[in-house]
């Protein structure tokens, strides 16, 4: 019985003091960064201070002396001897490793070698900036990330009215408030249009770029009669270039209309009826139709690769793909012959003229809670990125200042922006995209390799397949209870 | 303890419950069975049955859902995609017969005394670690026109022309997916198949051997009854392996061109189209099928694995009858 406890008292003693020494541990584990964290407080709290008493003193002056203004800020004159360090984070992480961006920081400071800019690419852009803008230690120049329209005067400083903005640059009311200031200057523009080679083109005997389906259709003929060249490279095999980018083109470009895809594409009883004269969606999805059943697309669509069809398109085994304006850049990067790759409108003329639509990539915006030295300097960064970088042309991207050399021509054609769905219809498109699990510009793939598959084969004629999307399309109607109006 | 003693009585009653021999076990194996039990249901059960309630809502992932009874499960009955997708089955399930009669030959062989055994094992598993994707990627490549399968077969001696495209023609392409999936699993079941003959007592194979039975029969009477357990299994596995098929279609071909398979199907419904609904009623419909495919393979292999018993156990009572029929005869002389 005595050993008994005399072992109990033993164990426990032994618990007791392993116990001891874990939390012993625990606690000498727990100081060292403890320790840290009040460095860190110590060195941080001083740079909140500054920040919170920045962001006090430019709110009052920046209201008061505002003069700060993308317009009031001459490159090459203004804010010369200004010394200061900002920080850019941005998306393209791929142009930060080929040195792009820091050449383009390195002429930047020969006209201002005042001001150091610090960059940081970000590869998960969409998610990181969020956290980041919402954390408030991201720096001074970013790009605009997914945040709502009412929250863009706390986070950013604006470059003046939108009307004022536009008389320098495109889409300056993509970032606006309420109060109709702007926000955001797109980095490069997005336009849809077709990607095409010239040299293709040339040798085909193409000399005016094709403005209608018939002409196009044409246009791919030739290069397969003239030329070795695959007329239209459709990426099937990838997907997202099915759907993504034959949907794009949905709307003005059509049909010249900027409510339709918004606003009347819900409401209407036939979108896909044939309206005879080359317009209309019905038009759109017939290009390929047609071009695949007459073969002029390439042999083996199946084992299309996408990485693969860049250096094909830059060495002239491609005349042409259906893809946006995003793509231009990395089609030129692919291979020697970066100016064969041209871009050209959509070839659909609606009444005699031809439609593009464009949006801005992302847009920098300027932090609302910089030092006032570091608004000025970001101020004339971004004034200088937009006008005197030649990034945006660069990438290939539509213009987004007005006054830089641009080689981007979309001569004749106009630019329009498709409008925003009417208040209380946001969602409509949603439920009748799924519902008739057509999917436009929302990942439907399936149903434009449909079209593929259908001319290929023989399966089904265009007409079958547009009189199932129009049911398809009725009977979602019918069960979101849409109203037809059209 | 005089405290203890002024609790109610229920609480006594438990504690010497909880004390007593019957108690200790029970309480012991409720400890130890709690985590395993509350892991599975939280992340096997909850799931599950969640998944079986969406299926009776017209739902996406956000937004409303409104109850619509068993009107999913009527269009998945109706849908021409759906069940269509599952005659690609078929396929799959033709490839499995292929995969396992290969395995089982390979097995076979692989185990008697072979020069490089162990290199060829290797070999012909490796591809089983393979990422699936991967694979995919691989077998993309392969079939692409005048690629890699081109290639060697024109080194053969066939002309490109005549040569079809693997994954263009609706009429093979998803041959073609089948055989991605064989040259991954075949390995796989291979391995299982020598495990299982290796369990079997050499010293069978040398008294067959003795009594002047072939390698052929060596297999037909000795290995093939010893591995039936395993054998069952592969089919089993491979059957409902064919129904819920994804990888190959999905990644080589996205389930375009005739290929999208019912879990293709299901997945293009349930994250492109966002009905989540029916796509919740297409995986109880398949686990539902899936079950009965299991069934009746259980109840198949029961039938035939019993019917060979049967034939011994007739065998025997013949020759016992002819034993005492010579007995007879004997007697009677």
């Amino acid at each position: 019985m005595k050993l008994r406890k005399v072992l109990a008292l033993t164990l426990a003693a032994a618990m007791t003091l392993s116990l001891a020494a874990c939390g012993g541990s625990d606690e000498g584990a727990a100081e060292a960064p403890a320790a840290d964290d009040t460095a860190a407080e110590e060195t941080e709290a001083p740079a909140a201070d500054n920040a919170a008493d920045d962001g006090a003193e430019a709110e009052a002056p920046a209201a008061a002396a505002s003069g700060l203004t993308y317009a009031s800020v001459n490159l090459g004159e203004d804010y010369k001897d200004l010394t200061t360090t900002i920080k850019f984070i941005h998306h393209k992480t791929d142009r930060e490793e080929d040195g792009t961006i820091p050449d383009l920081i390195a002429k930047f400071n020969e006209m201002y070698p005042g001001i150091t800019v610090e960059t940081e690419g970000i590869t998960d852009y969409a998610e990181d900036s969020l956290l980041r803008l919402s954390a408030g230690d991201w720096g001074d120049v970013m790009f605009i990330p997914a945040i709502d329209a009412a929250e863009l005067p706390t986070y950013f400083v604006p470059y003046g009215t939108v009307d004022e903005m536009s008389e320098y640059i495109n889409f300056a009311d993509q970032w606006k408030d309420a109060a109709g200031n702007c926000y955001g200057i797109g980095y490069m523009g997005n336009a849809q249009g077709v990607l095409y080679n010239k040299k293709v083109f040339a040798d085909a005997g193409v000399t005016s770029l094709p403005k209608t389906p018939d002409e196009f259709i044409a246009a791919l003929q030739a290069i397969k009669d003239n030329t070795d060249a695959i007329p239209l490279y459709t990426n099937y095999a990838a997907g997202w270039t099915m759907g993504g980018a034959w949907d794009g083109y949905l709307g003005a470009i059509t049909n010249g209309d900027e409510t339709w895809l918004n606003q009347k594409f819900i409401h209407e009883a036939e979108p896909f009826k044939d309206h005879g004269d080359g317009t209309g969606p019905y038009a759109l999805y017939k290009i390929l139709y047609d071009a695949t059943a007459q073969g002029l697309i390439e042999d083996d669509y199946t084992t299309t690769d996408w990485e693969g069809c860049k250096p094909m398109i830059n060495n002239g085994e491609i005349g042409a793909m259906v893809l946006g304006s995003w793509a231009v850049a990395q089609m030129k990067a692919a291979g020697d012959n970066p100016d064969d790759i041209g871009y050209m409108p959509f070839p659909i003329t609606v009444n005699g003229q031809q439609y593009a639509t464009a949006g801005p990539d992302y847009c920098y915006g300027i932090n609302a809670n910089a030092s006032d030295d570091n608004k000025a300097a970001a101020m004339v960064f971004v004034k200088w990125m937009v006008e005197e970088s030649g990034w945006c042309d660069l990438e290939g991207g539509y213009p987004i200042s007005k006054t830089a050399p641009t080689s981007f021509v979309f001569d004749g054609v106009n630019v329009v922006n498709n409008v925003t769905s009417l208040p209380g219809e946001e969602d409509i498109m949603n439920e009748l995209n799924s519902e008739s699990e057509l999917s436009f510009n929302q990942g439907g793939d399936a149903k434009v390799q449909r079209i593929v598959e259908a001319a290929a084969t023989g399966a089904e004629t265009y007409e079958e397949i547009m009189a199932d999307w129009t049911a398809a399309w009725n009977a979602a109607q019918e069960e979101c209870g849409v109203e037809v109006l059209y | 303890m005089a405290a203890q003693a002024n609790t109610a009585g229920s609480k006594k009653g438990f504690l010497q419950w909880a004390r007593s021999r019957r108690g200790q076990q029970i309480i012991i194996i409720v400890a130890f069975m709690i985590i395993p039990l509350v892991l599975l249901f939280t992340f096997t059960y909850l799931p599950f049955g969640e998944m079986v309630g969406f299926s009776f809502y017209k739902m996406k992932y956000v937004g409303k859902r409104t109850f619509v009874g068993w009107k999913n499960y009527a269009s998945v009955f109706s849908r021409k995609d759906c069940f269509g997708a599952l005659k690609l089955s078929l396929y799959y399930m033709g490839g499995s017969v292929v995969q396992l009669a290969l395995a089982l030959y390979l097995a076979t062989i692989l185990s008697f005394k072979v020069k490089g055994g162990n290199i060829f094992k290797g070999f012909m598993f490796f591809p089983y670690l393979i990422n699936g994707i991967a694979i995919g990627f691989i077998f993309k490549f392969f079939y692409t026109r005048g690629f890699v399968f081109d290639t060697v077969l024109q080194w053969c001696g066939f002309q490109l022309d005549n040569l079809p495209y693997w994954l263009k023609d609706q009429s093979i392409n998803n041959i073609s997916l089948v055989g991605t999936s064989v040259w991954r699993y075949f390995g796989q079941n291979m391995v299982l198949f020598i495990g299982a003959i290796m369990s079997v007592d050499s010293e069978l194979y040398e008294a067959a051997m003795l009594d002047g039975a072939n390698r052929f029969e060596q297999f037909r009477y000795i290995i093939l009854p010893s591995i039936k357990t395993i054998v069952t299994l592969n089919v089993i596995l491979s059957i409902t392996g064919s129904l819920s098929a994804f990888e190959p279609p999905y990644v080589i071909t996205s389930g375009a061109n005739g290929t999208g398979t019912y879990f293709v199907v299901m997945n293009e419904i349930a994250h492109t189209q966002q009905k989540v609904g029916l796509a919740s009623a297409m995986a109880v419909v398949l686990l539902l099928i899936i079950f009965a495919a299991t069934i009746l393979q259980k109840l198949f292999f029961k039938y035939v694995f019993r019917n060979a018993e049967d034939e011994d156990f007739g065998a025997a009572k013949k020759r016992e009858k002819q034993l005492a029929r010579y007995a007879a005869r004997k007697a009677g002389r």
